[in-house]
């Protein structure tokens, strides 16, 4: 059993990554994920990929034929394409039931996985200090606030440690955003920096242009 | 079937109608197109050669334009009446939109199938969606099952009009299997309210009510099934070698099938045949264009009897005209020798 701060700070990583990719990514990674292991839905899930191609091909094709020049062609593509119609949208919408009942038991587990977790963890450890302070480090009421609000005074408690850090993760994460940022940036900055080439008449136009309008 | 018939060099079935006067099976006929392609006329000239073969045949035409009066020069009404110069041949013209009025005017006086009902109640039943139309329908199945004719031919409306004539029986089975629901669930409450014999502000019965609904919901339903059987039921496409009505004919035919309604007989209507070394530009032209079309529709519909017939110089209107007509839907026609 790794050490509760480890797992505590773990805990929080995972709820500021799920939190910034968003729920709904992370639901249909794992929907493709469950789609492309062996399961049942997996089946008709490729049959509904292989049956929109077909339908995609057979409306180009219907929409490339002529009705009138050749009624027989079209109206055979046209069959086709209903049959095919009806049964995308069959298998559409079992394969959208089973899709919200995967979502809704994901986003459920998802919540005890972290929130819930969280919770838990605070609640049961609620008394337990993580660590205790050298006496004499903070004043009265700044041991007291870390060690809000049940674990004995001079310690941090599991809230604290939890708060610090969210604190760090939100800090490293933004500076982590920020030199991406600055990163790309300037790749495409000195990429777009150069300036365009134009016709010196044009130039001369462009500049009595803006002479004109600062007039 | 006889077998003798199928050409068994091609893989085309039989130009003719042949198949329909050999199934003698067959109870109800539907003749259904686009307007102005000769439904009509088609009609008349399968009830001719059917009425050579049959017991007895009762043409009827559902079309709110009614025309067999004009095919046949001859008044027809909301009664069956023989056709002049036939024993076995009868006709009549029902108006499929038959007003609700008249229906409740009829229930007033003690008639028809809305009769018994009380006012209240009575504009209840009617909210029903289509069920005026549906009454009337019902109406003259009723007389037509009493009259006992082997064969009925329809004489129907042009498309859209057939198909929600056609759906009227599912429309309406679901709407009284509502309302019977609905009247067991509250009819003993509603008694309690209305006193011991149930008995309606109008002097109506509610149980009685019901047990006429729910006669009507009876026959609609076996004659439902019935047209659902291939053995009973046919539906005749007419068309004319053109696109649009192609169109149609297409159309009619996917919804036919989704209706489990079975069809395979398709009569191609207003053919041209110019003579050899005819000068008449416009036919000529027209002769290439329904060619083309001619060649789609037996490509397309290989599994159908696909019977040809020519534009003729003349109006198909009476007796002597229309049978001739007819034998060729029996007989088919052999264009002059030398045209396109």
């Amino acid at each position: 059993m790794p050490s509760l701060l480890v797992v505590v700070f773990v805990l929080q990583l995972t709820i500021h990554l799920v939190n910034t990719f968003g729920a709904s990514t992370i639901n249909s990674l794992l929907w493709n994920i469950y789609n492309s292991l062996p399961t049942p839905t997996s089946k008709s899930a490729s049959e509904q990929k292989e049956l929109k191609r077909q339908f995609i091909k057979i409306r180009t094709e219907l929409n490339a034929t002529s009705s009138q020049d050749e009624f027989a062609r079209w109206a055979k593509l046209r069959r086709q394409h209903d049959k095919l119609l009806e049964q995308v949208e069959k298998n559409k919408a079992t394969l959208d039931s089973t899709k919200t009942t995967f979502d809704s038991v994901v986003s459920t587990l998802r919540w005890l996985g972290t929130n819930g977790l969280r919770m838990f963890l605070q609640f049961w450890f609620q008394k337990e200090p993580m660590f205790w302070i050298p006496k004499g480090w903070a004043p009265y009421y700044a041991e007291w606030l870390l060690s809000f609000p049940r674990a004995p005074v001079g310690s941090i408690s599991i809230q604290a440690w939890s708060l610090a850090c969210m604190a760090i993760i939100l800090l490293v994460s933004d500076a982590l955003v920020a030199i991406f940022a600055l990163v790309v940036g300037s790749a495409s900055a000195t990429k777009t920096g150069k300036p365009m080439k134009v016709p010196s008449g044009e130039k001369e136009k462009a500049t009595a242009q803006t002479e004109k309008k600062e007039l | 079937m006889s077998s003798a018939l199928i050409n068994v060099d091609e893989d085309q079935l039989e130009p003719t109608l042949q198949s329909i006067l050999d199934q003698k099976t067959l109870r109800w006929i539907f003749v259904g197109g686009k307007g102005g392609v000769g439904k009509t006329t088609t009609s008349c000239s399968l009830a001719i050669q059917l009425a050579k073969v049959r017991r007895s045949v009762l043409l009827i035409s559902t079309d709110p334009a009614h025309n067999l009066s004009d095919a046949f020069s001859q008044k027809f009404g909301k009664e069956a009446r023989l056709v002049n110069g036939f024993t076995n041949l009868s006709a009549m013209e029902i108006d499929p939109n038959g007003s609700i009025q008249e229906l409740m005017g009829q229930a007033e006086e003690g008639e028809g199938p809305a009769a018994g009902m009380g006012g209240m109640m009575q504009d209840l039943a009617f909210a029903i969606p289509g069920i005026d139309e549906a009454m009337s329908f019902a109406e003259v199945l009723k007389q037509v099952k009493s009259l006992s004719y082997e064969t009925i031919i329809f004489d129907t409306a042009p498309t859209g009009h057939t198909l929600r004539f056609l759906q009227f029986p599912t429309v309406l089975e679901k709407a009284l299997a509502k309302i019977s629901q609905l009247s067991s669930q509250f009819g003993p409450m509603l008694n309690g309210l209305l006193g011991a014999n149930g008995s309606l502000p109008n002097g109506a019965n509610l149980p009685e009510m019901m047990e006429k609904l729910e006669g009507l919901r009876e026959t609609i339903s076996e004659v439902n099934t019935q047209f659902k059987d291939e053995n009973m039921t046919t539906f005749v496409c007419v068309c004319i070698p053109e696109f649009l009505s192609l169109y149609e004919t297409e159309r009619m035919i996917q919804e036919l099938a989704s209706y489990q309604i079975d069809t395979h007989c398709i009569v191609v209507n207003q053919l041209l045949f110019p003579k050899a070394g005819s000068e008449c530009e416009q036919c000529n032209a027209r002769r290439k264009m329904q060619k083309k079309y001619l060649e789609q529709i037996e490509e397309l519909y290989d599994e159908f009897n696909v019977v040809k017939m020519p534009l003729l110089v003349e109006e198909v209107r009476g007796k002597e005209r229309l049978e001739k007509f007819s034998e060729m839907l029996i007989t088919p026609y052999v264009p002059p020798a030398g045209g396109l």
